[in-house]
């Protein structure tokens, strides 16, 4: 398949603009020599109209075009564009006038066909220069265009279309009705030119820059317009070119809209600078409404802060004073004035009857900006601003000012919006960085709990003799319970259920030493009470004052079918009886470890051996779940516990140990909260010579 | 909640409990103490009788100054505790160390 090249607009018109103004001149000179030689060269006025409509859409259609892609934004560059191309023209026309004037009346001068050459080159530039003006200022009457401006536009060039073809209708006749479409036309323009938003945005600099090429459009387009009706009074131009409607409409679009710019532009000269400041304002509020992120420091804001401030008060001197109970250290933000100027300046203020009753206020998130007049060489009025920071006055901004009574009421408002805004940036600022600094902490405290739940034996040792279950829970992250299990020998196992005095942390890392106490205790094997002993010394070195831990300690042996217990100041532990059918609560006398650190423990540690069957179930728990409340104010408390496990004493130990935490939990109440932790150890005899004839 | 009420009595400082003491206030508890030590007192009597509950950090403000009050020869009684915060001292063995009176004029007597 061919390809076919795609079609460059700009270079297509450009050929046929040019294409199409030879054919007008070649048309025009044919038809200059038949008028010369007395023939009839058949040609009418029609065709070179048409051409000449034809040429001016080519170089619509190329401006259009090039316009569009090039201009973004830069209004002086499109003025520049604008004048540039209406020098040109101009040029090229003066030198024009500059030659015939020269050639005198030699017959050079006289040469018609050459003075035609001449007409047509400076009519191709002027309709260039109008067509090209007109696009670009199409560009400025529609920025920040709206709808209405749009349809005015619009408008405009329907109307301007109908004025090309209206030298059909008048045959270039100077009448009324060309008159009267000349005025239709230059109503829709004065409304046009009204359209003039790009002037405020143009800095001071650049307004000097267009009152000059505004004013160079103006000279450039009076002088092209006057040359062209020269043209036309000449006889000499067989078909006026330039007598038409739409060229002259152009012109006054041109110089209308040129003229009211620089007018404008003019009159915008002297508030162009309140204009900047405002914008400067804009952009620093942006600044300052940016939040900072977590690495930044606040000291960066109030630098931002107090920049804005003084730009927008036009201030000769401030600086940044920062309580000590402001949090921002090592501030010291001064500008234009030296640290002994700064001192004086403080002093003058402390003198100040308003500015110490303004000080000492004690609601600070009600503090207005303050005025003060100094009685300072040079500085003699100051504006005194609270940075107040979630209702806490961190500090103040001074700012000064060479003049009196220089600060007014809009400064005023500006500053306090700049202030309030950069004290909601540092605010937020600090709330995200204790945001990041609690998840951190959230983030540790789940280690802490992954570390502790390790610490709880995965798998309980137990023979086929009992079967035993376990669970714990703590109210907060983590907790201060503790149980264990331990295989002497083949025939006996010890377990261990403990609780540590308090909750939370501190309970969490008693807990670990009881652990590691207990599992170099244990493989010592003491007597339960001999144990106690042992453990209320080791633990008495390393617990708290205020703390303590109660234990209680089962050595199962299986093949006796009896169990030595000790109990050191725990609750006591529930033991169901399957031949009596009923259970009772192991209240021997006993001592929590920890209370007494010295000799005196041992007289308080009790130790008591008792037979077991088959069938008996041993409950061991914490105080969590006793002394766990409903909403009534009501504990759990060991009846419950107790009637519980009679009820359900055929059931598995997992079965009673989920029982008891279901109901546990009704009694809470649904959203109710265990204050404390809880744990339970469940273990369940079984008639092993029954399981060994299996 | 808690709330603390001290009066003197026969020459003993009596600190009168209210409401639950627990590991978020037994701080009061303590400070509380540590002000009668330090304004010289010699004997101490708890009043029990509003006390309704004591979680084992309360529990432990007593044990604390178990040792400190046996040197310095401070004698610290207990009197009137509800039969539930009874339970919770004599489980944990409290009561063979500090002794508990059934009522004001038991404390004084002895």
């Amino acid at each position: 398949m061919v390809k076919l090249p795609s079609i460059h607009i700009g270079k297509l018109s450009v050929l046929l603009a040019i294409l199409v103004w030879l054919a007008l001149l070649f048309v025009d000179l044919v038809r200059l020599f038949g008028i010369i030689n007395e023939m009839d060269s058949g040609i009418s006025d029609e065709i070179t109209w048409i051409l000449e409509i034809l040429f001016f859409f080519t170089l619509y259609g190329f401006y259009n075009y090039s316009v569009g892609k090039n201009i973004q934004g830069d209004f002086v560059n499109l003025l520049w564009r604008a004048a540039s191309t209406g020098i040109f023209a101009t040029g090229i026309a003066l030198i024009t006038e500059l030659f015939y004037i020269s050639m005198g009346d030699s017959k050079l001068a006289t040469e018609p066909f050459l003075k035609n050459f001449f007409y047509h080159v400076n009519f191709a530039l002027t309709a260039i220069f109008l067509i090209s003006s007109a696009l670009l200022w199409k560009h400025l009457i529609l920025y920040q265009k709206n709808k209405k401006v749009v349809q005015q536009w619009q408008t405009f060039e329907f109307a301007m279309l109908l004025a090309m073809f209206f030298v059909f209708f008048n045959k270039n006749n100077f009448d009324y009705s060309f008159l009267f479409a000349m005025v239709i036309l230059f109503a829709i323009i004065i409304v046009l030119s009204g359209n003039l938003k790009w002037i405020p945005y143009l800095t001071f600099k650049e307004k000097w820059k267009s009152l000059l090429f505004l004013f160079l459009m103006l000279v450039c387009t009076g002088y092209l317009f006057k040359r062209l009706l020269a043209y036309g009074e000449a006889e000499i131009y067989q078909v006026n070119l330039t007598d038409n409607l739409f060229l002259m409409a152009l012109f006054m679009f041109i110089f209308t809209y040129a003229l009211f710019s620089f007018l404008v532009t003019l009159f915008n000269l002297p508030t162009s600078s309140v204009f900047e400041q405002k914008l400067t304002e804009a952009i620093n509020f942006q600044r300052l409404s940016q939040s900072i992120q977590p690495d930044d420091d606040e000291e960066q804001v109030l630098d931002i802060l107090l920049d804005s401030c003084m730009s927008a008060s036009y201030s000769d001197g401030a600086w940044i004073e920062i309580n000590p109970e402001g949090q921002i250290e090592g501030i010291n933000q001064l500008r234009f004035l030296d640290e002994a100027t700064k001192e004086e300046l403080s002093e003058l203020i402390k003198t100040q009857k308003s500015a110490i009753g303004w000080a000492s206020t004690d609601q600070p998130e009600m503090l207005q900006p303050l005025l003060v007049r100094l009685e300072h060489p040079r500085y003699e009025s100051t504006l005194l601003i609270p940075l107040v920071i979630n209702k806490v006055a961190i500090g103040r901004m001074v700012l000064c000012k060479e003049v009196r009574d220089g600060f007014n009421k809009e400064m005023v408002n500006i500053i306090s919006t700049f202030v309030r805004q950069a004290c909601i940036a540092v605010e937020n600022h600090r709330l995200l960085n204790q945001a990041i600094q609690n998840e951190r902490y959230q983030e540790e405290l789940k280690i802490a709990q992954r570390v502790q739940k390790a610490l709880l034996p995965a798998k309980l040792d137990h023979p086929d003799e009992f079967d035993i279950c376990a669970f714990s829970n703590a109210a907060d992250e983590v907790g201060g319970d503790y149980y264990d299990t331990y295989k002497l020998d083949e025939n006996r196992y010890v377990l261990i259920i403990g609780d540590v005095s308090g909750k939370g942390t501190s309970a969490a890392f008693h807990m670990a030493q009881m652990k590691g106490v207990f599992q170099s205790l244990i493989q010592l094997n003491l007597s339960p009470a001999q144990f106690m002993i042992k453990a209320n010394s080791a633990l008495g070195k390393c617990l708290e004052r205020n703390h303590f831990i109660t234990a209680s300690i089962f050595l199962i042996n299986i093949a006796e079918q009896k169990i030595c217990h000790s109990r050191a100041g725990h609750v006591p532990t529930l033991l169901y009886k399957a031949k009596e059918a009923k259970s009772d609560y192991l209240f021997s006398d006993g001592l929590g470890l920890g209370i007494l650190r010295n000799k005196q423990y041992e007289n308080h540690v009790q130790e008591e051996t008792f037979a077991y069957e088959s069938g008996d179930i041993l409950v061991l728990i914490t105080d969590g779940i006793v002394e766990a409340k409903n909403q009534k104010g009501q504990q759990f408390g060991f009846e419950r516990i107790k009637s519980l496990v009679e009820i359900h004493h055929d059931k598995s130990p997992k079965e009673i140990q989920n029982q008891l935490i279901d109901s546990l939990h009704v009694f809470v109440g649904g959203d109710g909260m265990i204050e404390d932790d809880y744990s339970m150890m469940v273990v369940k005899f079984q008639n092993s010579v029954a399981q060994t004839n299996q | 909640m808690l709330r603390l009420e001290k009066t003197k009595e026969n020459r003993s400082d009596i600190l009168s409990l209210f409401g639950e003491v627990d590991a978020s206030n037994s701080v009061i508890l303590d400070e509380a103490i540590q002000e009668l030590v330090a304004s010289g007192t010699k004997s101490l009597i708890i009043d029990g009788k509003n006390l309704e509950y004591i979680s084992s950090a309360g529990l432990g403000v007593f044990m604390s100054y178990l040792e400190d009050f046996q040197d310095q020869e401070i004698s610290m009684k207990i009197c009137e505790l509800t039969p539930r915060v009874f339970e919770v001292f004599r489980i944990l063995g409290l009561d063979q160390l500090i002794p508990i009176y059934p009522d004001r004029a038991a404390a004084f007597a002895e």
